[in-house]
């Protein structure tokens, strides 16, 4: 089994904790009991929109040094956020050059840290290394649980449920990076939305941008809150019940945006929440109060279902 | 007229339109280089295709046209370019539409870097940064949040830990080593 470390971000533990407990509830005891802990030591990842955005060097020495801690335990990054994604995975790909992975190693010495990748183990006297890998929930989902098992834990009927599936830009670009899925067309978060039992369906425009990305969301709020109102409008027409998303970013622009044009709103969930939801989880524990959209239209159908 | 259109009344275009004549003063030969050097590709090589603003999420929006953006670049007009506002949502589309493979994106990353450097900061940047250096985190913790997280059985946030002491400093060092606190003014929220 793949040894993996848990990065939750920022926005999950202090906005949204019903992920960050779906999570360890889907990926735990209860769940497929895969083998991941906690790093107490990582920080932010750091987020892209800010710190990629004005200083790359600082950006790659925050982000080396959040790998250095999994390269260390000798895990696997496993990320619940498409911004941390994007992040640690655009710098493992600039340590691969030694230039770049000398000029950080120069500064990490300051607090007593050294990137080297993973070393490969048995490969004879001469040590190879390889980069921290950095894999996203959905991707560990659908490789490493598969949806096999994931139809086979659904237990609680969702057939009548009706799901807007988002991605997030930073899921699928830039493929410089991302491989996960396929960029124009991607389906994992839809096959594993079916393998919950519910209905993942179509809508106009499914691949757009929520708004939030790039310090839109900070900088013009009603740029990214405009863009989020004609997703909404397009999964409103396509009669969805709810968003889900592989991103808390989007899920926060989606749950927060949505109170600037409309009344009630359509319930949005991370990917996470939706399975435990299959899974028979308490709805209680899902923490939808901290969300700013009411779930109860979606929980009032399931219980009607 | 939508929000988003007014919160961007003074647009780029208007700009250029109000303006007319643009001399030969206003012009920085030396731009494509400084974009280059904070990581952007050469915008000099740029077709001019318009495949960038086609596919664009904010362009459909507000008067903002990536591919003007790179034309600009290409003239060297500094002021214009650094002049807007930071809306590129980095979605990456441009870059996987674009022939030349300029990506555009990187291109407004690199403008972004030039801005700041010229003291055009914008105060997101600074409180994102000083939650990082403060929690170790770019979002605020909420005390409403956490009650919830132990509603739920979840454990304290990990940055509340009295052992994240020792990575808050080394946060601290690491910004302190490349200057970043300087270049974005939060020089008293970092103590080496």
């Amino acid at each position: 089994m793949t040894p993996y470390a848990y990065f939750f971000g920022c926005v999950i533990p202090n906005r949204y904790p019903g992920v960050e407990y779906s999570v360890r509830w889907v990926c735990g005891k209860e769940g497929f009991d895969l083998d991941v802990k906690d790093i107490n030591e990582f920080s932010c990842c750091p987020v892209p929109g800010i710190f990629y955005s004005t200083d790359k060097d600082t950006w790659l020495l925050l982000a080396s040094r959040n790998l250095t801690l999994a390269q260390n335990e000798r895990r696997e990054i496993l990320t619940v956020c498409n911004g941390c994604l994007t992040s640690l995975l655009k710098a493992t790909e600039y340590l691969q050059d030694p230039k770049n992975m000398g000029k950080v190693n120069r500064t990490l010495a300051q607090v007593g840290r050294k990137y080297t990748g993973i070393a490969k183990k048995g490969e004879g006297k001469r040590r190879v290394f390889e980069p921290v890998k950095v894999r996203h929930y959905v991707e560990v989902m659908t490789k490493e649980v598969g949806l096999e098992a994931i139809a086979a834990r659904a237990k609680r009927p969702l057939k009548n449920i009706r799901v807007a599936v988002h991605y997030g830009c930073h899921y699928l670009r830039p493929t410089e990076h991302q491989t996960i899925d396929d960029p124009n067309d991607p389906v994992m978060i839809d096959r594993i939305v079916e393998a919950c039992g519910a209905t993942s369906v179509d809508y106009e425009d499914k691949l757009d941008c929520c708004g939030a990305g790039g310090g839109v969301r900070s900088h013009v709020v009603e740029l990214a809150n405009s863009l989020t109102q004609d997703k909404c409008t397009n999964i409103a027409a396509a009669g969805a019940d709810c968003i889900v998303t592989g991103c808390p970013f989007c899920l926060l622009q989606f749950d927060n945006a949505q109170k600037t044009f409309s009344k009630d709103g359509i319930p949005v969930m991370h990917i996470s929440q939706l399975q435990a939801l299959a899974m028979g989880i308490d709805p209680i524990s899902l923490g939808f109060d901290t969300h700013h959209v009411s779930a109860h239209s979606l929980l009032r159908k399931l219980r009607g279902a | 007229m939508g929000e988003a259109e007014k919160t961007f009344l003074s647009g780029l275009h208007e700009k250029l339109v109000e303006e007319k004549v643009i001399d030969e003063s206003q012009l920085d030969p030396g731009f494509a280089k400084e974009i280059a050097k904070y990581g952007g590709k050469d915008v000099m090589t740029c077709l001019q295709c318009g495949n960038c603003t086609g596919v664009c999420p904010i362009s459909l929006k507000i008067d903002y046209k990536t591919r003007s953006i790179i034309k600009y670049c290409q003239f060297g007009l500094r002021t214009y370019t650094l002049g807007t506002r930071w809306v590129c949502a980095t979605c990456y589309r441009c870059y996987e539409h674009c022939p030349a493979d300029i990506n555009p994106a990187e291109v407004m990353i690199a403008l972004r870097h030039i801005a700041v450097r010229e003291g055009n900061i914008p105060p997101f940047v600074k409180i994102a940064a000083t939650n990082l250096v403060k929690y170790g985190q770019s979002v605020k913790p909420d005390p409403e949040i956490d009650k919830i997280r132990k509603e739920l059985g979840l454990d304290e946030v990990h940055s509340k830990h009295p052992e994240y002491k020792t990575v808050l400093r080394e946060i601290a060092v690491l910004i302190h080593a490349t200057k970043y606190d300087k270049l974005i003014g939060i020089e008293e929220e970092v103590k080496v």
